[in-house]
């Protein structure tokens, strides 16, 4: 009996062999590319999210990873801070871009959302995340739905109220994290 | 038709219309309603699904006389997975977005019973030739049911086709204050209703042809 | 937040929220295929989400003790092999396999329970009952899973228990979509419905109203995580964590 099931069972053993060996190669080959993809996936917004930035580094500032944005001379320009929260249907991960001294905001760029299309999804467009653009971060942002007047306030997307309470509450928790980190290591 | 079952030719053209797996076997539903809401995911779906079928069906149609019938189901199982695998790696890492977009429901083609069906019911009894044009011709059904799908719900939801790599607008941009979107097609119940009308469609003409031809 | 708010609120997310049939379209087979009676399609839907759980806990146990890049018992063997080496040991490129072996194994082992204890159902279920394994529902709950060990920290990261729970409730909002949807074709029987539309036609369109439907429950969670938070003491105002409970946790 014995005999019988690992002699059938040969198959099966040399085509797993055949392929743990397979998939070990495709392994090896192509997980420096995914990584990269990974990597340029933050990274590459960088210049987009700090004026002058060319490129940044990872840092972990009192348990949180934010990344020193630099310019071409290595001189620290900025800093962008990732940060993800739940939006209305899921959750979302953005990057906020800060200046140095974490007094305005820079930059912001949606990295992954599931909000609903046409209503919720408009947070990723270009004319309402320059809204973040220059603004003052001495006191806390706030959605407003009717046209912003005041510095501190964002206009939210029509329609879409949860979602962009979201993203302003993450902007908010992000830049607060960063203080505190920050004093908390004494740097600032 | 020979003895061993349907020629090379027939398995091809089988797989197109008459035997398509989404309308006709109503196989592979999952990825069906949930990649189609555009045409680059559908596309890429039915490049992945046509990778692994071919794949496996010259593996399965090459090894089908050393298969013992009781574990035949556990070598066809391995066989995709790997080669799921492979496909989902090799997305991730030259396709970085569509990956990110289809996200689990590469893996689940592993589940797909199209491909499982096919090495079953072909690869596993017929030549290698004969496995390959079988492939071919069902995975091109595949991408056809699929491509139905995501023309209808791409251009009623965004107005566009083809919009994220060829940036094809079949509703011109200015065109909201007389038709704007229908959002619902790019969500659930979109996927499901439109999916359930065309199956409508599509056994109400193979109806009347078979009519016709009565 | 309190660690059994951020269970049900799990809870409800996957039974009804992200509902696994009419918001991630898996287990569609067996959605269009079972559910014609109700009786039948409360059985499918308790067979899965038996399954489910097993299937759930064995491949949380494998990609956590083994797959996933640094796991602990991966590490040990391989500093055994070779110790000096600080090479983190990845087998995570196994995952899929694993993974579709795992299910299979639990449908074996549900399909041996059900013929000894449950013939009548056994025979009721027929083929079914193996086709479970190629039931989209488990490898998702399965990659999900994954998701949320390799690489996630905080919230983020599931241990069993959240990994468990999340299984069950998809398969009791599978049961509960499949069960409606068997009640709904009851009546359908009764019914004129054109030819063409007949069997899978017919349960898709319905499909897509049930869809539309548990739409309205979207934002729930996020008014759930409020409510816990009033019944919360307030804390301190300055506290980041107060600020961000209820926008950053999970």
């Amino acid at each position: 009996m014995k005999n019988t099931y690992i002699g059938q069972a040969w198959l099966v053993i040399l085509l797993s062999l055949s392929f743990g060996a397979a998939l070990a190669t495709v392994q090896s080959a192509l997980n420096p590319k995914i990584e990269e993809n990974r990597l340029q996936d933050t990274i590459g917004q960088i210049p987009n999210l700090v004026p002058g930035a060319a490129s940044g580094d990872a840092e972990t500032i009192g348990e949180h990873v934010v990344y020193r944005a630099r310019d071409e001379q290595g001189e620290q320009v900025g800093w962008v801070l990732p940060a993800s929260g739940q939006g209305f249907a899921d959750k979302i991960s953005l990057l906020v871009g800060v200046d140095k001294e974490v007094t305005r905001i820079t930059g912001l760029y949606i990295l992954d959302q599931k909000e609903t299309p046409g209503l919720g999804n408009r947070i990723v467009e270009d004319d309402w995340r320059r809204q973040f653009v220059d603004r003052p971060l001495a006191k806390r942002l706030t959605l407003v739905k009717a046209a912003a007047s005041a510095e501190d306030e964002i206009q939210g997307v029509t329609g879409a109220t949860i979602s962009s309470e979201s993203v302003v509450g993450i902007v908010n928790a992000a830049v607060a994290q960063l203080r505190v980190d920050l004093s908390g290591q004494g740097s600032k | 038709m020979n003895k061993e079952g349907p020629t090379s030719l027939e398995r091809f053209i089988g797989g197109i219309l008459p035997e398509n797996p989404i309308y006709r076997q109503i196989l592979g539903m999952c990825p069906t309603l949930a990649v189609t809401n555009s045409m680059e995911g559908a596309m890429t779906m039915a490049g992945a699904v046509m990778f692994v079928l071919v794949c496996s069906n010259i593996l399965i149609s090459l090894i089908r006389h050393l298969l013992k019938p009781h574990l035949r189901i556990l070598v066809f199982t391995l066989t995709i997975a790997t080669f799921v695998t492979i496909a989902d790696r090799f997305l991730a890492a030259y396709m970085y977005d569509m990956s990110k977009q289809l996200g689990p429901y590469i893996p689940l083609i592993i589940v797909n019973c199209v491909i499982i069906a096919r090495c079953e019911i072909c690869a596993s009894k017929q030549g290698v030739f004969t496995a390959i044009s079988d492939a071919v011709g069902q995975s091109l059904g595949f991408g056809l049911g699929l491509a139905s799908i995501a023309t209808v719900r791409e251009i009623l939801g965004f107005g566009t086709w083809f919009g994220q790599w060829l940036g094809w607008r079949v509703i011109p941009v200015t065109a909201p204050e007389h038709w704007s979107t229908w959002v619902v097609m790019i969500l659930p119940p979109g996927a499901f209703i439109t999916l359930g009308l065309l199956m409508g469609a599509v056994n109400w003409i193979a109806e009347s042809r078979s009519r016709k031809v009565a | 937040m309190s660690y059994l708010a951020s269970i049900f609120v799990l809870a409800v997310t996957t039974a009804l929220i992200n509902n696994m049939v009419l918001h991630y379209f898996v287990g569609i087979c067996p959605f269009i295929g079972v559910s014609r009676k109700v009786d039948m399609a409360f059985g499918m839907g308790a067979a899965v989400t038996f399954v489910v759980s097993v299937a759930a806990a064995l491949s949380w146990t494998m990609t956590y003790f083994v797959l996933s890049p640094g796991a602990p018992l991966t590490a040990w063997i391989w500093r055994m092999v070779n110790p000096s080496s600080t090479a983190v040991v990845d087998l995570s490129i196994l995952n899929y396999i694993v993974y579709i072996f795992v299910i299979a194994s639990a449908v074996q082992l549900v399909e041996m329970y059900v013929r000894k204890f449950f013939p009548a159902l056994y025979k009721a279920f027929g083929v079914f009952l193996p086709l479970i394994t190629t039931n989209c529902l488990i490898l998702f709950v399965c990659l999900e899973i994954m998701k949320h060990i390799a690489g996630a920290t905080g919230p983020d990261a599931w241990g069993l228990d959240k990994a468990l729970i999340y299984a069950v409730f998809a398969g009791l909002g599978f049961m509960l979509a499949i069960v409606i949807m068997a009640g709904i074709r009851e009546e359908l029987d009764h019914c004129d419905v054109p030819k063409p539309l007949k069997g899978p036609g017919i349960t898709l369109i319905i499909a897509g109203i049930l869809a539309l439907a548990f739409m309205g429950f979207t934002g729930m969670d996020n008014n759930l995580l409020k409510l816990m938070q009033k019944d919360a003491p307030a804390a301190n105002e300055n506290a980041v964590s107060q600020h961000q409970s209820p926008i950053t946790d999970n």
